[in-house]
C-alpha cells in the first residue's frame, strides 16, 4: 500500500487517528513514514491495522517520551518488509496512570521492548507475560529515563568549569552561580 | 568498474560474494608502527597547552563534557607604565587534563579561542596508577613538542578572511 | 537498597587475604609469556582485537624462538602457570585480562568472576577511558566508573578508544613495571 492508501484506510477504520505521512525523496530518510496517533483505547487496534492492513509485519522497536505534563508518549515503529513502508504508531498515556496494553499479542518481540519501557519510563503494559527489569542491575530504583530522574554524579561532583577565571575555585559569593549542564536548577535539594 | 582508493584489495565492482567465498584476500598488513611518527594529520592521541596562548577563560574546562579538565588561578595587577591603569591578568596555577576520563572528542581543543590547546597524534603513554594519567602543565607542555605542523591547506580553497582582508599577493604561496 | 554487594578488590588472589594465593602470584624470573584475556565489553573490544590479531608476533615471547606469535599463547597453547615451560621454552604464560570496554553495574559481577575464574599468575590491563574510569559514561546511573571498582588493575591504557599499538605499549609496561606488586 502506498502511504496515501494507508492514510485512507485508518480514516476508516480508526475514525479517532490522527495520522500523517511523509514521502519525501525516495530512499531519503522519513520517505514513506506514515505516523499514526491514537487515543489510548485504540492502541492495540492501531498496532492491529499496522500488520494486517498497512502489511507493516516487522516490529522494530517500541519506546516511551517522557512528555512531561502531558505524560508519556509511547512510540512504536513498525516496517513493512515488502512494501517498504514505515509505520510510526502514537500514543499518550497520562502521567499518573502510565499503563498501556501489551503488544506482545500481536508482535511477540514487543516483550522486551516493553521490559525495557517499563523500567526505564514506568510504563505498565496490562498483559505481558513477564514484565521483569531487563537492563538494569538489580536493586535498582527509579525509573532513570524520566525527566525528573536527575544524573546524580553530575549534581554531587564538583564540576570544573563552575569557577570564574581569577579564582582558585568555586566561590560561594560568586555573582553567577554556574549550574553544571545536565543538573536541573536547584538540584540537589538543600 | 568503479574506482577504489589506494591500498584497497580487489575493487572490481560489488557483485555480492558466493557462499563459501573466502571473500578478497588482503595483502599482508605493512610492518607495525608503534610510534607516532606515520600517523594521518589531525590525529587524535594526546593534548598539549601552549600555556602563553591561555588566558583562563575557562571555556575547554566548561565545554569539556567529561568534566576532566581542571583549572585553577588567580588574579594578578602588572602595574602600568607611566601613570596608565593598572592591568589585571589571570595567571595560571593549574591546569590539568585527567586522560583517564577523556574521550577525545576534541570540544576543548575547538573551543579554546586562543589556540592554546593542540591536538597530538602520541598515543603510548600508559600509566600502572591511575593518577598518573592526570597530566599537569608540565607534562602537557611536553605534548606540545610533538604536534605535528598543521596540514597544508586545501588546493582549492578560498583564502581565510584575513588574507581576503588584507590584499592580493598575501594568500599561501 | 538491595544493591548487589561486591567486595573491595584485593591483590593476591580475589577477595582472599593474603596468603597462599599472593605467592601464586608472583612471576618467576627470567622470559615468559603472556596469555591473553580479552574482556571485550564495547568499542574497545574492535581495538584489542585488531591488536591481537595484526600484533601477536610483537608481544613478548620467550627467548630465541623467533616464531611469530609465540608470545601469545592461546587457551591451549602453552604449559600451565606451575612453572612448566611455554612455548620457546620460556615458563608459563601470564595470564593478562584486559578489561575492554564500559563496565555497567549489571555486567561487573560478570568482570569480577572472570577475573577470580584466572589462574595465577595473573593481571589485569584496563583498556580504554570507560574501564580506566567510567570515560564518557561518568555520570550515567548504571555505569561502573572503572574497572578498578571490581578488579585490581596493573596497567592503565588511556584512548577512547586506544589505538591497537597502544594495547602493545600497554603490554610492554605491564611486562616491565606492571608486574611488580607493592
Amino acid at each position: 500500500m502506498t502511504p496515501g492508501e494507508v492514510l485512507a484506510e485508518a480514516g476508516r477504520r480508526l475514525p479517532a487517528a490522527r495520522c500523517a505521512a511523509e514521502t519525501g525523496v525516495a530512499g531519503a530518510p522519513g520517505a514513506r513514514t506514515v505516523t499514526i496517533e491514537v487515543p489510548r483505547q485504540d492502541w492495540l487496534a492501531a498496532l492491529a491495522f499496522a500488520r494486517d492492513v498497512a502489511g507493516c509485519d516487522f516490529f522494530d522497536w517500541l519506546t516511551a517520551v517522557d512528555e512531561q505534563d502531558r505524560g508519556f508518549a509511547i512510540v512504536a515503529h513498525l516496517y513493512g518488509l515488502d512494501s517498504g513502508l514505515h509505520l510510526l504508531a502514537r500514543t499518550l498515556v497520562p502521567r499518573e496512570d502510565p499503563a498501556l496494553p501489551s503488544a506482545t499479542g500481536l508482535f511477540r518481540g514487543a516483550g522486551w521492548a516493553e521490559r525495557e519501557t517499563h523500567e526505564m519510563f514506568g510504563v505498565v503494559f496490562d498483559g505481558h507475560p513477564g514484565l521483569a527489569p531487563l537492563l538494569l542491575p538489580d536493586g535498582f530504583e527509579g525509573h532513570p529515563l524520566r525527566k525528573d530522574f536527575p544524573l546524580a554524579a553530575r549534581a554531587a561532583q564538583e564540576w570544573p568549569g563552575a569557577g570564574e577565571p581569577g579564582e582558585r575555585r568555586a566561590s560561594e559569593r560568586s555573582r553567577r552561580r554556574l549550574v553544571p549542564p545536565g543538573v536541573p536548577e536547584g538540584w540537589p535539594p538543600a | 568498474m568503479t574506482a577504489t582508493g589506494p591500498g584497497r584489495p580487489g575493487g572490481a565492482g560489488h557483485e555480492p560474494m558466493a557462499h563459501g567465498d573466502p571473500g578478497p584476500v588482503t595483502a599482508a598488513p605493512p610492518a607495525p608502527d608503534l610510534d607516532a611518527g606515520a600517523l594521518p594529520p589531525r590525529s587524535r592521541g594526546v593534548i598539549g597547552l601552549l600555556e602563553e596562548n591561555c588566558t583562563v577563560c575557562m571555556l575547554c574546562a566548561r565545554e569539556c563534557p567529561d568534566w576532566c579538565i581542571y583549572i585553577e588561578s588567580h588574579k594578578q595587577t602588572a602595574p602600568a607604565p607611566d601613570g596608565g591603569r593598572p592591568r589585571v591578568r589571570n595567571v595560571l596555577d593549574r591546569f590539568a587534563i585527567d586522560f583517564s576520563l577523556c574521550m577525545y572528542c576534541g570540544i576543548c581543543v575547538e573551543a579554546c579561542p586562543y589556540d592554546a590547546l593542540f591536538w597530538s597524534g602520541e598515543f603510548g603513554y600508559p600509566e600502572t596508577g591511575i593518577g598518573a594519567l592526570t597530566h599537569e602543565r608540565d607534562r602537557l607542555r611536553e605534548w606540545m613538542w610533538t604536534v605535528p605542523p598543521p596540514p597544508a591547506h586545501d588546493a582549492g580553497a578560498p583564502l581565510p578572511r584575513e588574507a581576503q582582508a588584507a590584499g592580493p599577493g598575501t594568500g599561501p604561496a | 537498597m538491595a544493591a548487589v554487594d561486591l567486595p573491595v578488590p584485593r591483590r593476591g588472589g580475589g577477595t582472599a587475604a593474603a596468603g597462599p594465593a599472593a605467592a601464586a602470584g608472583a612471576i618467576p624470573a627470567g622470559e615468559f609469556s603472556l596469555r591473553i584475556f580479552d574482556a571485550g565489553l564495547a568499542c574497545c573490544a574492535v581495538e584489542v582485537s585488531a591488536a591481537l590479531r595484526r600484533f601477536a608476533g610483537l608481544l613478548p615471547a620467550g627467548p630465541g624462538t623467533g616464531t611469530p606469535g609465540a608470545g601469545v599463547a592461546g587457551p591451549d597453547g602453552g604449559a600451565g602457570p606451575d612453572g612448566g615451560a611455554g612455548p620457546g621454552g620460556g615458563r608459563g604464560p601470564v595470564n593478562v585480562l584486559v578489561v575492554a570496554g564500559t563496565v555497567t553495574d549489571k555486567l561487573a559481577p560478570l568482570v569480577l568472576a572472570a577475573y577470580q575464574d584466572l589462574p595465577e599468575p595473573r593481571r589485569v590491563l584496563s583498556f580504554g577511558a570507560c574501564s580506566n574510569s567510567g570515560g564518557p559514561y561518568w555520570d550515567s546511573y548504571c555505569v561502573t566508573k572503572g574497572a578498578d571498582q571490581i578488579v585490581p588493575v596493573d596497567v592503565y591504557v588511556p584512548g577512547c578508544p586506544p589505538r591497537p599499538e597502544a594495547l602493545i605499549h600497554g603490554l610492554r609496561l605491564l611486562r616491565g613495571t606492571g608486574m611488580e606488586r607493592p
